[in-house]
């Protein structure tokens, strides 16, 4: 069989492109070589003061990374592959030196991608300038307080909703309970905060409030008062002098603790009390019994929120350690899951670019009140938050917004 | 807005009985020793989480917990002075301030590593009870913690006034090397008086844990405010101190009446200043330099 010419070049082109493809392909522009690993970093307060909130903290990082590196990591457009995550978390020691020092170790040493937050105010107001100063696109969970994003920073960004807007939910659940002829209009209020940024944030949002709707509040007594109280009387005198019908406060545990114990112990009773974001605590509640029954709180979170994603992460965390998340840990788990998310969405490990996605993100369906992660321009998030109630024999029900409620709210409180 | 004034005093009265349970012990070891005692915040802090173990894990009465952690807080002010202290005495006071400094964190550290950082407290059955006299609602806590205060002054007083060991941690107190001369063994008599220091300082915390919250970092405020007592009542006088008690808790209760309540510790820090400058001996250098003129009899 005579073979045709044109099967004699064919073959001759094939043996050719055989012979010279690795050649050719060693010779074009290499695409960038993907990293072994995603690396995350973060330095949490294991030990000191707030260990136990950091603890928490730690839980839910590595549950939500454990998900992701279960899942092959996270995709990398720029690498068109699943890179997995390496975390690594130091202790802080509650210290807030410690705390700079280690993530400029994170940044410097460990060469880290991009960085998970810490927890608690302080800690977090002053590590948030190492990201800042390296340009390191950084996520937290644990920081509320306004004065940690009104510094213009560009990198920095908090799944929180500030105080200020913890304020206006309490009066906003009033209003409604003076709609709904539970709570008497106008209605005359008593508030103090701790002497802190977070106590100062406190009362103007709830003095801000008040101006602007003069009909439905009247502000009768406007009280800072010094952190771990040793002696409630004097303010408490006060309280009971200015004859509020409502008495609203912004304390630690051990300050609400003091302070309720002695206003319990005063004979003080108010058509509604509350205590901010304190409240449902096992401590507290143990330590005030039947005094801390029907007092009102706000959060950022509660297992009970009756979402598919709220109730999937409170069954994978009591798998996982045993125990009910607080909100320490979902928010956490969500940090962590929203860091990932915009690595994702920017398909690169470019950090100005991560920074870029960040400041975009669109996180949804979410375990966050509202069901959505995003942030405003100065880097934190203005989803709602979740109120409840102290019932009694332990009992929690959430009462507001009505998206999540579980129960309506029992105003004015009983008299003991 | 009208304060009622009546119940603020009488809640002074009661809290000035628990500042001065938690400055004796610092008085009485500065008295003897020249030391200040850093430490002190520390054991206020163990005495608190002792009475908690005894307290909440054990059932122990809150009231009848001092019975054992007294002692125990005695045993433990001995062997720290004994085995620490001790070593520093002769050094300048600064050596003595950094090593208590340094007890205290130690002590801060364990409290940490055995307890955590959470927020404990105490409730025992007269939490929250009231009783009503003559129109004030006075907290059986508060009374009680009031009067075991007041015991304490006067068993200190007689014990330091009455007997042969008292005698001698004051005659020590007043000049250490004629105390040896007239054969006090000054060394037995600082290790007595360094742990009943300790051992008031773990009553106090015991006394404060039935009413505060507390974690390790509990007493830090509360050292603060025992110096300024201290410096107050005169530095080696149990009755001043006593005083400077009352006067500090009374200065703070009816500071509300001009200032907001948050400038509370502005106020003792304010009165330990005036009074640092104005009369450094504090109310019992005062009252002495009245007494011969006829002022004070």
């Amino acid at each position: 069989m005579v073979k045709s010419w044109r099967f004699y070049r064919f073959m001759i082109g094939l043996a050719l492109y055989a012979l010279l493809a690795p050649v050719l392909a060693a010779c074009a522009p290499a695409a960038p070589a993907a990293p072994t690993e995603i690396v995350l970093g973060a330095a949490l307060p294991l030990t000191g003061g707030q260990a136990r909130e950091g603890g928490y903290f730690k839980k839910g990082y590595e549950l939500a990374i454990k998900e992701i590196n279960d899942a092959g990591g996270i995709m990398v457009k720029e690498y068109n592959k699943k890179i997995p995550v390496k975390l690594i978390i130091y202790d802080d020691k509650s210290d807030n030196t410690t705390s700079v020092q280690l993530y400029e170790k994170l940044v410097t040493e460990d060469k880290v991608h991009a960085l998970l937050g810490g927890y608690g105010t302080p800690l977090i107001s002053a590590h948030t300038v190492v990201p800042e100063k390296y340009q390191v696109p950084y996520v937290n969970g644990g920081g509320a307080t306004g004065e940690i994003y009104a510094r213009n920073m560009k990198y920095i960004f908090g799944l929180l909703a500030s105080i200020e807007k913890l304020a206006h939910t309490l009066m906003d659940w009033m209003a409604e309970q003076q709609d709904a002829g539970k709570l008497k209009k106008p209605v005359t209020i008593a508030v103090v905060g701790e002497n802190s940024s977070h106590g100062k944030e406190f009362r103007k949002g709830v003095l801000d409030k008040a101006a602007a709707a003069p009909d439905r509040f009247k502000v009768v007594m406007d009280e800072p008062f010094e952190l771990n109280l040793k002696d409630a009387d004097p303010l408490l005198q006060k309280l009971k002098a200015a004859n509020a019908d409502v008495f609203l406060a912004d304390a630690r545990i051990a300050d609400y603790t003091t302070i309720h114990r002695r206003y319990t112990e005063l004979g003080l009773s108010h058509l509604i009390v509350s205590y901010g974001p304190r409240g449902t605590e096992k401590a507290a509640r143990d330590a005030l019994g039947a005094a801390a029954d029907y007092i009102v709180s706000c959060n950022w979170w509660h297992p009970d929120i009756p979402t598919p994603e709220a109730k999937a992460f409170a069954e994978k965390y009591q798998k996982a350690y045993n125990e009910r998340p607080e909100w320490f840990p979902a928010l956490a788990y969500e940090t962590a899951r929203v860091m990932a998310k915009a690595i994702e969405n920017a398909g690169t490990l470019d950090k100005t670019k991560v920074r870029d996605a960040l400041a975009k993100t669109d996180l949804k369906p979410s375990l966050v009140v509202g069901g959505r992660v995003w942030f405003e321009a100065n880097g934190q998030i203005n989803n709602d938050y979740v109120m409840m109630q102290n019932l009694p024999g332990g009992k929690v029900a959430l009462i507001y917004p009505k998206s999540v409620a579980t129960a309506d709210a029992i105003v004015p409180i009983p008299k003991k | 807005m009208s304060i009622d004034l009546p119940a603020l005093i009488v809640s002074a009265v009661l809290l000035a009985g628990l500042y001065a349970t938690m400055s004796y012990g610092l008085a009485l070891i500065y008295g003897v020793m020249k030391i200040v005692n850093l430490a002190h915040a520390g054991v206020m802090m163990w005495g608190a989480y002792a009475a908690f173990l005894l307290v909440a894990r054990l059932g122990v009465n809150p009231f009848l917990a001092p019975l054992l952690i007294v002692p125990l807080f005695f045993g433990l002010g001995i062997l720290l002075q004994r085995f620490v202290v001790r070593h520093v005495m002769s050094a300048p006071p600064i050596s003595s301030l950094l090593l208590l400094f340094g007890t205290w964190l130690i002590m801060q550290n364990i409290a940490y590593l055995l307890f955590s950082g959470d927020t404990r407290t105490i409730t025992t059955p007269y939490t929250l009870l009231t009783l009503k006299v003559a129109g004030f609602a006075i907290s059986v806590n508060r009374l009680l913690v009031f009067v075991v205060g007041v015991v304490a002054l006067v068993s200190l007083q007689r014990f330091l006034g009455h007997t042969y060991l008292g005698k001698a941690i004051r005659a020590t107190a007043q000049d250490s090397a004629a105390s040896q001369l007239v054969g006090i063994n000054t060394d037995r008599i600082m290790e007595i008086a360094f742990g009943i220091g300790t051992a008031l300082a773990a009553l106090a915390g015991t006394l404060m844990a039935l009413i505060f919250a507390f974690d390790p970092d509990f007493g830090r405020s509360h050292l603060l405010k025992s110096f300024c007592i201290v410096v107050l009542g005169g530095l080696e006088s149990f009755v001043g101190v006593a005083l400077g008690a009352l006067v500090l808790a009374l200065a703070e209760a009816l500071s509300i009446l001009a200032v907001m309540p948050a400038l509370q510790d502005f106020i003792s820090f304010a009165i330990l200043v005036i009074v640092l400058i104005v009369m450094p001996g504090g109310l019992m250098g005062l009252i002495g330099k009245l007494k011969p003129k006829g002022v004070l009899r």
